[in-house]
């Protein structure tokens, strides 16, 4: 392999040229993460340093569509509940009781033996203040975790990258889809996104002109490097961090290289990492696969971002939710298992959110409208296990506008996530101070 | 003042970098034809474009069609669940299919429009106004809103403000159709100081929820599907406004934004940013602020002393922007003389590439500069060059661009995609046969085509041994070469 090779050499031209300077824009990410490795006590300490091999991973899987949290985790007992939904109200022997008034919908089995297992945290009445019943502007908040009133353009995920990941390799953040949702939007862009690993690459028939396209991809050594100034050390500045006021087409060089050397290595993992687990045949099933193998492989990523859709259930909700929530429960299920076989489960986390929860009140074609709060499903094998916050009160008096209310803020189920689990400090990337949740 | 540029310093690299930035660059002919008329000339050539007639036509639908609506409106209110999921669902695609022959429509307006110049204004300000038919969901809305900023494209700033914000597209977007005295929705009134015209610290609070107050009033006539003024639920009370008082109505708070001395520098920090790639220093900011202030803020005079200054010929300034996907794409194009891809495909790549026309991600519009580049959509350009220029289509399939994940129309794009083939570039109309005999002539003539400008001499040598390697080279050894220099960060920038 000829392309390993140079960046062999280049790597080993970098070291002895680069340390004790200023790192420009132009060195590539992994090139200056390999620098903060190497001098990870001088680093910026707020500057996490991504191995693959025993950092922390969140799974933050997307319910698209608003998914009717009511009849997801059911107050089943409750009499409130029966009277709304004289048609979809789901009955003690259609659901699996947590305790004695709730229980899951029947359809997830996986989810249930996840709870009983301890590794399942159902976080209830989750929303924000002044809710937006577009899926739209709903998502949007979501995403950027912004007030309601208040548009951000950069994500939570991607504030989270700019605040402690600056210079890590681009797969940090893993997208499987096709566009990178905006969570991701940052200052400093990050993160991969592919359906398949086969499209995430230069396409050709290899060759010479796979061979042309890297030479001339090949980073100039002639230009800023030499010329930066000696004086400070490595430590003194945030490791890779993009330089302003070096030239745009440095700055594309930079990221040239970055993903010639990602996209060789997500798809050498692709192939050469087994699943330890079956999985539903599903977009949700194949793309938690997909993770799978990527963790196992010790892609060095912190974030992956997965989404099943088709959770807006204006009519017949019955048939299709009970698809949905199967689909649901059985694809994290074998992604636990497998997560298990391959020893990292201690290191994963999954999180799922949905745009909004539906109206308590069934509308007249077997569906639900769009609504408030809804609930929040936290796995791992550190989770805190069980029922957290309040079930929101369903009795008519205490709706709002048809919706229940929310009893724990969204962003404080950040916050947790955040310092408990990506042990990084939550202000700085939600704006202001949530209440960080204890979710693990 | 701006320094006008001297005269010897006007030349091909410099009309290219005119072509570029103030249209979507174009062939070697065109750049010569600029760079004979001399820098006067060729500024007044792109900037005066009212003199050059354009004769295209509108798309069929594009006009009020309230009977339409209502239609489909009473379907899915009074139908049977039946009758209401079929009314949706072909509601649902024949806007699809509006939104992308409007797409289309666009791309050929700016890669064959005889006006590049006024498309390359209509694109700036569709990113500053970034309103998305994601909640508008009306085509027609979103044409019209298009056509508003054709025909105001470089207008008086004051004249352009008020009818963006009275646009039905826009009254949607933000919200302002449904403000009322007794309930002011201050979302516009917060965007048009933030966003459009000020810059966040330039206001209060209490700024905006004045304006929201003066701004009721405005709103939407449905039967006739554009802007009317409801005094009903006009707030006809006194407002207290950045420091002046008085009992305002909505145009008078543009009148007053527009006024304020942050207003000349807001938008003209933007339109530098966008013509020139850079955010301007606080000394140029000024400078430009006075020149847009002195030519009564309107923007033709202004634009047009900034294209002949030396500042905007400055080395930071050339052939150090990224290129956005649009002019990416349109550019290439017509570098290459080749057709653009069809609508369905145009769009699937603007999308992956970031910018999908229409639908910009939030009211902040798209990010742009650097931010157009990650390692996907570095690698996307890539292979979207070997697309264009082969005239394969491009490796997504039809389910990456259906909306929702398992959503309808995907099976249809799909076989629509099959169906699907592209030009490709033609060889032997770019190059003359003297230069397709000689493989360095190939590198050279390609070079001043693509970059109007060199690559680096381990480039060039690169580009020639891929060719010197062919014992028997042939056209499709050119196109990939074509391909392997669009595959270059050189090629990202302009």
């Amino acid at each position: 392999m000829k392309n390993e090779i140079s960046l062999q050499t280049r790597r080993e031209f970098l070291r002895q040229t680069v340390l004790g300077s200023a790192l420009s824009w132009t060195v590539p990410a992994f090139l200056a993460n390999t620098f903060s490795a190497l001098h990870s006590q001088a680093a910026d300490s707020a500057t996490q340093i991504v191995t693959g091999k025993d950092s922390t991973i969140l799974v933050v899987l997307q319910m698209a569509g608003g998914n009717d949290g009511i009849n997801t985790v059911v107050p089943f007992t409750n009499d409130f509940y029966h009277k709304a939904r004289p048609t979809l109200g789901l009955h003690a022997g259609k659901v699996l009781p947590l305790n004695e008034q709730v229980g899951l919908h029947g359809a997830m089995k996986g989810f249930k033996e996840l709870y009983d297992a301890g590794q399942l945290s159902v976080i209830q009445g989750v929303g924000y203040p002044n809710p937006n019943r577009s899926h739209f502007r709903s998502t949007e908040i979501w995403q950027t975790a912004s007030d309601s009133n208040r548009v951000e353009k950069h994500g939570w995920i991607g504030r989270y990258f700019d605040a402690a990941c600056a210079g890590a390799d681009p797969a940090v953040g893993v997208t499987i889809g096709s566009q990178l949702p905006q969570a991701f939007f940052a200052a400093q862009p990050k993160g991969i996104v592919f359906n398949n690993p086969q499209n995430y690459r230069f396409m050709s028939n290899g060759g010479s002109t796979e061979e042309s396209y890297k030479k001339l991809n090949e980073l100039e050594m002639s230009s800023p490097l030499a010329e930066e100034n000696s004086g400070g050390s490595i430590g003194m500045l945030p490791a890779g961090m993009p330089m302003t006021g070096g030239r745009a087409v440095d700055f594309v060089s930079r990221t040239a290289l970055d993903a010639q050397h990602s996209s060789d290595e997500v798809r050498a993992i692709a192939a050469r990492v087994q699943n330890q687990a079956e999985y539903p045949g599903s977009q949700l099933g194949t793309s938690l696969k997909l993770v799978a193998k990527l963790i196992g492989g010790g892609l060095p990523t912190r974030i992956y971002y997965v989404s099943q859709g088709g959770y807006d259930t204006h009519t017949n909700q019955l048939g299709s939710q009970q698809r949905l929530l199967g689909d649901l429960a059985d694809s994290v299920k074998s992604f636990v298992d497998d997560m298990k076989a391959q020893g990292n489960l201690s290191r994963v986390l999954v999180m799922t959110f949905s745009e909004f929860g539906r109206r308590v009140s069934e509308n007249a074609n077997g569906g639900t409208d769009h609504g408030a709060a809804a609930p929040m499903f936290i796995v791992g094998n550190k989770v805190k296990a069980g029922l957290l916050g309040q079930y929101p009160s369903l009795a008519p008096a205490d709706l709002f506008q048809g919706d229940i209310k929310y009893n724990v803020d969204f962003r404080s189920a950040y916050a947790g996530v955040l310092e408990h689990w990506l042990k990084t400090k939550s202000e700085p990337i939600l704006g202001k101070r949530f209440p960080p949740l204890p979710v693990v | 003042m701006l320094k006008p540029l001297s005269s010897d310093r006007w030349n091909y690299a410099a009309a290219a970098h005119l072509l570029n930035r103030a249209g979507f660059g174009g062939p070697p002919a065109e750049i010569q034809m600029l760079a004979d008329l001399g820098l006067d000339k060729a500024v007044a050539f792109l900037v005066d474009y009212e003199t050059i007639p354009d004769p295209t036509t509108n798309p069929d639908w594009a006009k009020p069609n309230p009977e339409e609506i209502v239609k489909y409106r009473a379907a899915i209110k009074n139908g049977t669940p039946e009758e209401k999921k079929q009314a949706q669902r072909e509601q649902q695609q024949l806007f699809q299919r509006r939104m992308l022959e409007l797409r289309g429509w666009w791309l050929q307006r700016m890669m064959h429009g005889p006006r590049p110049f006024q498309e390359k204004m209509v694109l700036f300000w569709h990113g500053h106004f970034a309103t998305s038919i994601e909640k508008v969901k009306n085509p027609y809305f979103m044409w019209r809103q298009n056509e508003l900023f054709r025909r105001l494209a470089t207008e008086n700033w004051q004249h352009l403000l008020t009818e963006a914000g009275k646009d039905p597209a826009m009254l949607i977007w933000l919200d302002q159709g449904q403000s009322r005295k007794d309930h002011p929705n201050e979302n516009f009134a917060r965007e048009v100081m933030e966003l459009f015209a000020l810059g966040e610290g330039h206001y209060t609070e209490h700024d905006i929820a004045e304006a929201a107050r003066a701004l009721t009033g405005w709103s939407m006539n449905p039967e006739e599907q554009k802007f009317i003024f409801r005094a009903r639920i006009h707030d006809e009370g006194a407002k207290t406004f950045l420091g002046r008082t008085g009992n305002f109505d909505g145009d008078e708070v543009i009148q007053i934004i527009v006024a304020q001395p942050q207003a000349a520098r807001f938008i003209t920090a933007k339109l530098w940013n966008y013509f020139a790639g850079q955010v301007p220093s606080e000394e140029l900011s000024e400078t430009l602020a006075a020149s847009f202030r002195a030519h009564g803020n309107n923007f033709k005079p202004f634009l047009r002393e900034m294209f002949r200054s030396e500042e905007f010929f400055h080395d930071a300034v050339m052939r150090n922007q990224v290129k956005s996907p649009v002019q990416w794409l349109v550019g290439s194009v017509r570098v290459l003389e080749c057709q653009l891809p069809p609508p369905l495909i145009s769009w699937g790549m603007l999308r992956q590439l970031g910018q999908d026309l229409f639908a910009p991600p939030n009211v902040k519009g798209w990010d742009g500069g650097v931010t157009w580049i990650t390692t996907n959509t570095l690698l996307t350009r890539y292979n979207d060059a070997q697309s264009l220029v082969e005239g394969t289509v491009p490796p997504f399939g039809a389910g990456d661009l259906a909306k929702k994940p398992g959503g309808q129309g995907g099976m249809k794009l799909e076989k629509a995609m099959q169906r699907i083939r592209l030009g490709g570039v033609n060889v032997e109309k770019i190059l003359t046969p003297e230069e397709r005999a000689d493989k360095h002539a190939i590198v050279t003539a390609l070079e001043r085509r693509l970059f109007q400008a060199t690559l680096s001499h381990d480039q060039q040598q690169t580009l020639r041994d891929f060719l010197e390697a062919k014992t028997k080279m042939s056209n499709a050894d050119i196109v990939t070469t074509i391909r392997l220099m669009m595959s270059t960060p050189d090629y990202q920038v302009t």
